[in-house]
C-alpha cells in the first residue's frame, strides 16, 4: 500500500534538486523578461513588418502545447545553432549541446509573449502626465524609461512576474521528456529505484505545493505593503 | 525542410485526433460541470466541506499538469481499493479524463466564482422582492449576469485544456503524441522537426478554432447583456 517512510525518504531526496530548478526557473524568468520588454516596446511604437511578424509568433505560442515546441527545438536548435555560428566562424558540433541550453531557449520565447502583455500593462498603468513631466525637466527618452517609467511599472508588474515564476517552474516538469533533471524529473528517478512511484509523485506535488504557497504568501505581503505606502 | 513528408503523415495523426477532441468534450464538459459545484458549495459556506474546496483549488493550480496524470493514474486505483472497489485495469483515457476534469474544474471555479461575486447584491434582493423563488431568481436573473464575465476565463481554460491533452502521452494513450513517436521509431530517428511542427500546426488550427468559438459566444452573449437599465 502507501508507506509513509518512504514518502519521507523521497521528499528529502527530491528537495536536494530544488535549488536547481528554483535557478533555472530564474535564469528563464529573466531571460524572458528581457524578450517581452522588447515586444512590448516593438508592439507599443508600431515598427512595421517586425510588428505583424509578433502578431503571428504570439498566436503560434498561444496554440501551440509547450511540449511540442520542446520536442522541435530539441531537434532543431543545435543545427540552427551549428548553422548560426559556423556564420560567424565558430565550429560547433551539433551533438554537444545541452539539453538545459534547449529548455532555456524553449521556456523563454514561450514565457516571452505573457511577459509582453504584463509588461504592456504595467507601462499603460503609468500616468502620462509623469511622462509629460519628466520631458518637461528635460529628461531624454531613455532616463525616462529608466528612471520614471520602469520603477512604477515593476511594481505594478511584480505580483504577476511572480506569478510567471510559478508557471515557469510547473512547465519545467516537461524538461524530464529531453533529460533535464528537475524536481518532477528527480520524483520519476527517486520513484524508479524502490518502484514505488507513487510515493515519490505524492512528495513532489507536496513540494510544489509548499513552493506555490510561499510564492503566494510573499505577493500577499507585497500588496499589504503596497497598500501602506498609499 | 520535407513539406511533402509534413503532407504525407497528415492523415496519420487525423485518424487519432478523435481521441484528443473526445478527452477535451468530455474533460471540458465534466470540468465545468465540477466547477459548478465546487462554487456552490464555496458561495454557501458549508462548513468542512468549502476548507476541502478551497485546498483542492490550491493543489490543483499549483501542481504540474504531468504530475497530476500521474497521480490520478497511479493512485485512483489504490484509494477504490481501499472501499473495497477494483480498478486496477482502469484505461488511461478514463485516467486522463478524470485527471483532467479535475483539473479544469479546479481552473473554472476560480473564473466563475469571481463572476458569480461580480453581480450586484441588489439585483438578488430586487429579485426577491419581486416575488421570485431562489430557482427563478438564479436561472432568470444571476446566470444570464455571469456569463458574459465568465465567458474570456472560460476560454482560456478551454485553450489550457488543449495545450494539456499533448501530455497524455505520458501515460500511454495513443493520441497525436504517441503516433508521433511511434512515426520517430518507424523512420529510424529522422524526419522529427517535421513530425512536431504537422503536430504544431494541427494544435494551432485547434486553438483557433475554440478562439474563434469563444468570440462567436461572447458577439451572441453581447445582444442580451444590458447593463444599468439602457441597451449597450
Amino acid at each position: 500500500m502507501f508507506k509513509f517512510d518512504i514518502l519521507v525518504e523521497d521528499f528529502v531526496g527530491i528537495l536536494t534538486v530544488v535549488p536547481k530548478t528554483l535557478l533555472l526557473a530564474l535564469v528563464i524568468l529573466l531571460i524572458s523578461t528581457f524578450l517581452g520588454g522588447i515586444i512590448a516596446i516593438i508592439q507599443q511604437y508600431k515598427i512595421p513588418i517586425i510588428s505583424q511578424l509578433i502578431t503571428v509568433f504570439k498566436s503560434f505560442l498561444r496554440g501551440t502545447p509547450a511540449v511540442v515546441l520542446l520536442y522541435i527545438m530539441y531537434y532543431a536548435l543545435p543545427q540552427i545553432s551549428h548553422l548560426l555560428l559556423s556564420l560567424i566562424g565558430i565550429e560547433f558540433n551539433p551533438n554537444n549541446l545541452n539539453p538545459v541550453i534547449t529548455v532555456i531557449v524553449t521556456f523563454s520565447l514561450t514565457l516571452s509573449a505573457f511577459q509582453s502583455e504584463i509588461i504592456r500593462g504595467a507601462f499603460l498603468s503609468v500616468n502620462y502626465g509623469q511622462i509629460e513631466a519628466a520631458y518637461s525637466l528635460g529628461y531624454n527618452f531613455l532616463q525616462t524609461l529608466w528612471r520614471v517609467i520602469v520603477p512604477q511599472a515593476l511594481t505594478e508588474a511584480l505580483p504577476d512576474f511572480l506569478n510567471s515564476y510559478m508557471v515557469i517552474i510547473k512547465a519545467l516538469s516537461l524538461a524530464f521528456l529531453i533529460t533535464v533533471v528537475d524536481i518532477f524529473a528527480k520524483a520519476k528517478i527517486v520513484g524508479a529505484m524502490t518502484f514505488r512511484y507513487l510515493e515519490a509523485f505524492v512528495a513532489a506535488a507536496l513540494i510544489y505545493w509548499c513552493i506555490s504557497a510561499l510564492l503566494t504568501y510573499l505577493v500577499n505581503r507585497y500588496e499589504i505593503s503596497l497598500r501602506k505606502g498609499h | 525542410m520535407d513539406f511533402k513528408f509534413m503532407i504525407e503523415i497528415l492523415p496519420e495523426f487525423l485518424s487519432v485526433l478523435h481521441v484528443t477532441i473526445l478527452i477535451i468534450i468530455s474533460a471540458s464538459t465534466l470540468g465545468l460541470i465540477l466547477s459548478i459545484f465546487v462554487t456552490m458549495i464555496r458561495i454557501k459556506e458549508i462548513k468542512y466541506l468549502s476548507k476541502i474546496m478551497t485546498l483542492y483549488i490550491s493543489f490543483t493550480r499549483s501542481v504540474p499538469i504531468v504530475l497530476q496524470l500521474f497521480l490520478v493514474y497511479y493512485a485512483l486505483p489504490i484509494l477504490f481499493s481501499l472501499v473495497g472497489i477494483n480498478i486496477s485495469n482502469i484505461s488511461a483515457v478514463i485516467a486522463t479524463i478524470i485527471a483532467l476534469t479535475l483539473y479544469n474544474g479546479g481552473y473554472l471555479a476560480e473564473v466563475i466564482r469571481p463572476a458569480y461575486l461580480a453581480v450586484e447584491r441588489g439585483q438578488h434582493e430586487a429579485a426577491l422582492s419581486l416575488g421570485y423563488t431562489p430557482f427563478q431568481k438564479f436561472t432568470r436573473i444571476i446566470v444570464p449576469q455571469v456569463i458574459p464575465i465568465a465567458l474570456p476565463g472560460w476560454g482560456n481554460a478551454l485553450i489550457y485544456l488543449i495545450h494539456d491533452t499533448s501530455l497524455i502521452f505520458v501515460i500511454g494513450v495513443l493520441d497525436i503524441m504517441g503516433v508521433a513517436n511511434l512515426l520517430i521509431s518507424q523512420s529510424y530517428g529522422s524526419n522529427q522537426v517535421e513530425i512536431f511542427l504537422t503536430i504544431a500546426i494541427l494544435f494551432w488550427i485547434l486553438c483557433l478554432i475554440s478562439d474563434n468559438l469563444v468570440r462567436f459566444l461572447e458577439k451572441r452573449v453581447k445582444y442580451s447583456q444590458i447593463g444599468s437599465g439602457i441597451k449597450q
